[in-house]
């Protein structure tokens, strides 16, 4: 009887460790996906996720090199707590060779070290801090522009091309709008620019009729670099444009954005729109063809009266470089690694991708800058 | 239970633990106030925050020792307390519920206003925990836990104990009997806030990051359900409260949105039909089994 | 004028025009605990709801399915707007309120409650409508009247007028009609009105109804000059709370002041102190107002915290 046990038990462990071991010898590379999926912050989640979805199916729907690509995602609901609780979770049971998070700054600062002590690398799509890039991790790789390759080139062209003397910075009140308004009026002063007043404002203000008319008692503004989510920029732009500050309600103000304005912006604000000039990184009127096959791709999983925004289009890109890197030979998280450093002039929707040092994109030759006109389309304008 | 780190071997669940120990504490301190001196209190999130900048910024910027800012932010936090209850003497019901809110919110907003003292929304980073090794700290953080059961246990089967549940149902007639409810509030307050700041303490060494963020009001209402789900008045209610409350949105992770729907739906039903919380539920389940 | 004129009384009407947001919203509050005196927490979220449910009607049902001009679509948005308050404040009075008042409950369980149910909303709406934010355009939002240098949009002027057509409709009910007058008595002395004959339980269903066909309205009326999201209703109830507080629980008049002193100070915080601490000022207010004043800035109710 005893023999009968102990052999049954054999059995039962062999039968138990087949399928890991055909795991084993399974080649997958296995990406981890923390996003916002609830809460307010599910605003970037959901849609990075419709981005990763996408891609999964074109792109990782075949083994490449042998090796299938699995993802497996966790809500980080935009908060460090629950955003390293989601990562010590994917490396507890799923083992990813690389994560690819967060969108909200907080959430991947959070999980940085924790990659990094684990030796994961991470894939960063979304977050504007420069403290990501500039914290020394080796394992952080970054295809989202940050905070200073935003402002930078707003303060170039505000100076250069639109003469600005003064200005007034409005930004959300988070740690990507404080970055971005600090990466602009560094600068701006620099180059001899006079800042008259930096107005932040919570994520949940909705009326900015007060701030608008705070503006206008300021005097003559040039510029107005606003750095605030789509929703909130409609209303201020209409605000701005009712209290006669910007040239969309007949004032000599201009507002200028970066990346953070998706198309379809204009519509929605009108003719207060009119005259703003931004940098967009993903263009859907780009007539590349990576473009145009990417956003046919979009409306026909999503709706044809979708139009991606730059944050699903990154988040789709992510898939696009880890399968480039697998093509290339990466079977592991040091492999990827290796890959990511070597990437030159990477084509994906949003341009193209060199890794600097520090893990930053560094190419930004398809950033360019664009005009709302008259009748709220975008004009291309290739200022560099 | 405390053999439950090593019967958990991976990182994430130990970590859960260790948040599971400090989800206890705060919920032991808030049902201090709410459950056994009936306070309606709001705002409680507003003492964890308190904990856990004060210690972090005393750390981080001027270099004290843990254990010492970790005292003074327990005092810190037990003074606030203190202060709070000088609105409970003169308030009620609502308005002690909403002057708390309004507490909470204010703390929330110094916090993210007060940029050169706590970074404001930018947050710190780069944190600490005293002791590295999850399964130290889940000793540590439990061992406290446990520590401060024991006390508040002792505390409310003693006279004073008597005093707060006189104050919770029926002040006036307290009054009459001689009871400083005014005394007594300050205590209750202030002991809670003090327990609630000393898990603060170790919270931003647990997660490594501290952002205004986490300390908003739906903190304060996570807390509440805990001691109300687990059964206020009670001392194990809490405890269960909070286990059952750290654990479920870890189980419930793979359901994604509808987390916070059936939270939601949970604190109604349980408010609506189990007013004592699990607590209840688990006597009458008993008492129906003897009979 | 000169600039300086011109600019406080901008702001004073800028602030009236979001004092009457907040008295819209505050007034369902506050009407719900004058009679019932509990707290519905979830009433924010009704007024979100109510806002879904115009910008479907005006942007989806009015225009596209019955060929209305865009006008006449915002207006009827208005009405449905009011009846999915109505709606929605029946049914969360039948399924908590009302059981939680059989049983006799103290104050903290339905409190309790309807924070859950405020979740519950909040992220069931989520699941529904996602957290992208709805563009919700009422044709009035775009037209900017201007009387000399000061400006204010179409809307907020429709804002203005529906909130004092509704204070008004209020009024009028409150005083000069039966079921106004026992409203009134049972806030005063329930026990008393129910001696006397007055039907408590239809009285305090009829209140919830009003006050949640109003909180319908305002969302309504927010709809096309907020950031509509399923969050909405999160960013405005505290705030709403802070009027009802420093107005006086329960009192009407109170709340009015209150809403219009609230927006007013928010207004000219942002002009001299700066938007980010809107909520601090605010709340440092509402504390004030509780250590000087907890009866509020009209005392009409007794003091009931001993």
């Amino acid at each position: 009887m005893k023999q009968l046990m102990k052999g049954m038990t054999v059995a039962l462990a062999c039968a138990a460790a087949i399928p890991l071991a055909a795991q084993a010898q399974d080649k997958v590379i296995r990406i981890g996906v923390v996003m916002p999926i609830s809460g307010p912050g599910s605003y970037f989640g959901v849609m990075g996720k419709e981005g990763i979805d996408l891609a999964m199916e074109q792109v990782g729907a075949k083994p490449i090199n042998g090796y299938r690509l699995q993802v497996q995602a966790e809500d980080s609901a935009c908060s460090p707590l629950q955003a390293t609780n989601a990562v010590k979770r994917l490396i507890a049971q799923f083992k990813p060779h690389i994560v690819v998070g967060d969108e909200c700054s907080d959430a991947s600062l959070a999980i940085a070290p924790i990659l990094e002590q684990n030796k994961i690398v991470q894939l960063n799509a979304g977050s504007v801090t420069m403290k990501l890039t500039e914290s020394g991790y080796k394992y952080v790789f970054r295809i989202f522009p940050n905070a200073e390759q935003q402002s930078a080139p707003l303060v170039k062209v505000a100076r250069e091309k639109l003469k600005a003397q003064t200005a007034v910075i409005l930004y959300e009140k988070t740690n990507a709008g404080n970055d971005n308004a600090d990466g602009f009026e560094k600068p701006f002063v620099k180059a001899g620019g006079k800042v008259l007043a930096k107005i932040d404002f919570g994520r949940d203000v909705n009326d900015f009729t007060a701030i608008a008319t705070r503006i206008a008692s300021l005097g003559k503004v040039d510029v107005l670099p606003t750095f605030a989510l789509e929703g909130q920029q409609v209303r201020l732009s209409q605000a701005l444009a009712q209290a006669k500050v910007v040239k969309g309600g007949g004032g000599p103000g201009v507002q200028m954005g970066s990346i953070w304005l998706p198309w379809g912006y204009d519509q929605k604000a009108g003719q207060a729109s009119v005259g703003y000039v931004r940098i967009v990184q993903f263009d859907p009127t780009e007539k590349r063809k990576m473009v145009q096959d990417f956003i046919k791709a979009f409306q026909a999983k999503y709706g044809a009266d979708k139009t991606p925004t730059h944050i699903n289009a990154h988040a789709y890109d992510t898939i696009l470089i880890i399968a480039e890197a697998v093509r290339r030979g990466a079977q592991d998280s040091e492999g990827l690694r290796a890959q990511f450093s070597k990437l030159k002039d990477f084509e994906v929707t949003t341009g193209k991708i060199t890794f600097d040092g520090k893990g930053q994109n560094s190419d930004l030759s398809v950033v360019h800058f664009v005009e709302t006109q008259k009748d709220l389309s975008w004009k291309s304008i290739d200022w560099r | 239970m405390a053999a439950a780190p090593w019967l958990i071997t991976t990182p994430y669940w130990r970590g859960i633990l260790v948040l599971c120990a400090m989800n206890v504490m705060l919920a032991l301190s808030l049902n201090l106030v709410l459950g056994y001196t009936g306070q309606l209190n709001l705002g409680q999130s507003a003492f964890f925050a308190i904990g856990a900048y004060v210690s972090t910024i005393l750390i981080k910027t001027y270099g004290w020792n843990f254990w010492l800012a970790a005292l003074a932010a327990i005092v810190a936090a037990g003074l606030v307390g203190v202060a709070l209850a000088a609105f409970a003497v003169r308030l009620r019901g609502h308005y002690l519920a909403i002057a708390s809110l309004g507490f909470a919110v204010i703390t929330y907003q110094v916090l993210i206003n007060w940029e050169d003292v706590t970074e404001g929304v930018r947050g710190i980073y780069g944190i600490l925990p005293p002791v590295s090794d999850t399964v130290g700290l889940f000793y540590l953080v439990a061992g406290i836990a446990f520590l401060i059961y024991f006390l508040l246990d002792n505390l409310v089967r003693s006279p004073v104990g008597d005093t707060l549940r006189a104050i919770r149902e029926d002040e006036i007639s307290a009054a009459s009997l001689g009871v400083h409810s005014a005394v007594w509030k300050a205590f209750a307050f202030g002991l809670g806030a003090a327990i609630a700041g000393l898990a603060g303490v170790f919270y931003p060494g647990f997660v490594g990051t501290l952002v205004p963020d986490a300390f908003g009001i739906i903190e304060s209402f996570t807390m509440m359900a805990m001691v109300i789900v687990g059964g206020a008045g009670t001392m194990i209610g809490p405890v269960i409260g909070a286990v059952l409350l750290t654990f479920l949105p870890e189980l419930l992770r793979g359901v994604g949105e509808l987390r916070l729907m059936i939270y939601g739906l949970a604190l109604t039903l349980v408010v609506l039909f189990m007013p004592g919380g699990i607590v209840q539920a688990w006597v009458a389940v008993r008492n129906r089994l003897r009979s | 004028m000169t600039d300086f004129l011109t600019l406080i009384l901008q702001q004073s009407v800028n602030g009236i025009y979001l004092g009457c947001l907040y008295v819209m919203v505050a007034l369902g509050l506050t009407l719900i605990y004058g009679v019932l005196n509990q707290i519905n927490f979830a009433h924010a979220d009704f007024v979100t709801v109510g806002a879904f449910t115009a910008f479907f009607t005006a942007t989806r049902l009015a225009t596209k399915v019955l060929g209305m001009p865009d006008i006449a679509a915002y207006l009827v948005s208005l009405v449905t707007a009011l009846g999915a308050g109505a709606v929605l404040g029946v049914v969360v009075s039948a399924a908590v309120f009302a059981p939680l008042r059989r049983s006799g409950a103290d104050e903290l369980r339905p409190l309790i409650a309807t924070i859950g149910v405020s979740v519950l909303l909040e992220n069931g709406q989520l699941a529904l409508f996602g957290p992208v934010p709805y563009q919700f355009d009422s044709p009035l939002a775009r037209e900017t009247l201007r009387v000399g240098r000061i400006f204010f949009s179409a809307h907020s002027a429709l804002v203005v007028a529906v909130s004092i057509a509704a204070i008004g409709a209020l009024y009028a009910f409150m005083r000069f009609t039966f079921i106004g007058k026992a409203l009134r008595a049972v806030a005063q002395d329930r026990e008393t009105a129910g001696l006397m004959g007055i039907n408590q339980n239809l009285v305090i269903a009829l209140t919830i109804v009003i006050a949640s066909a109003l909180a319908g309205v305002a969302g309504a009326l927010l709809g096309p000059v907020v950031v509509l999201t399923p969050f909405t209703g999160a960013s405005l109830i505290v705030k709403a709370f802070a009027c009802v507080i420093i107005g006086g629980f329960g009192n009407m008049e109170g709340t009015i002041i209150a809403g219009l002193l609230v927006g007013i100070i928010e207004a000219f915080t942002v002009q001299y102190l700066g938007s980010g601490i809107i909520d601090l000022v605010v709340f440092a207010m509402l504390l004030a107002m509780l250590v000087l004043r907890p009866t509020g800035l009209i005392a009409e109710r007794k003091e009931e915290n001993v």
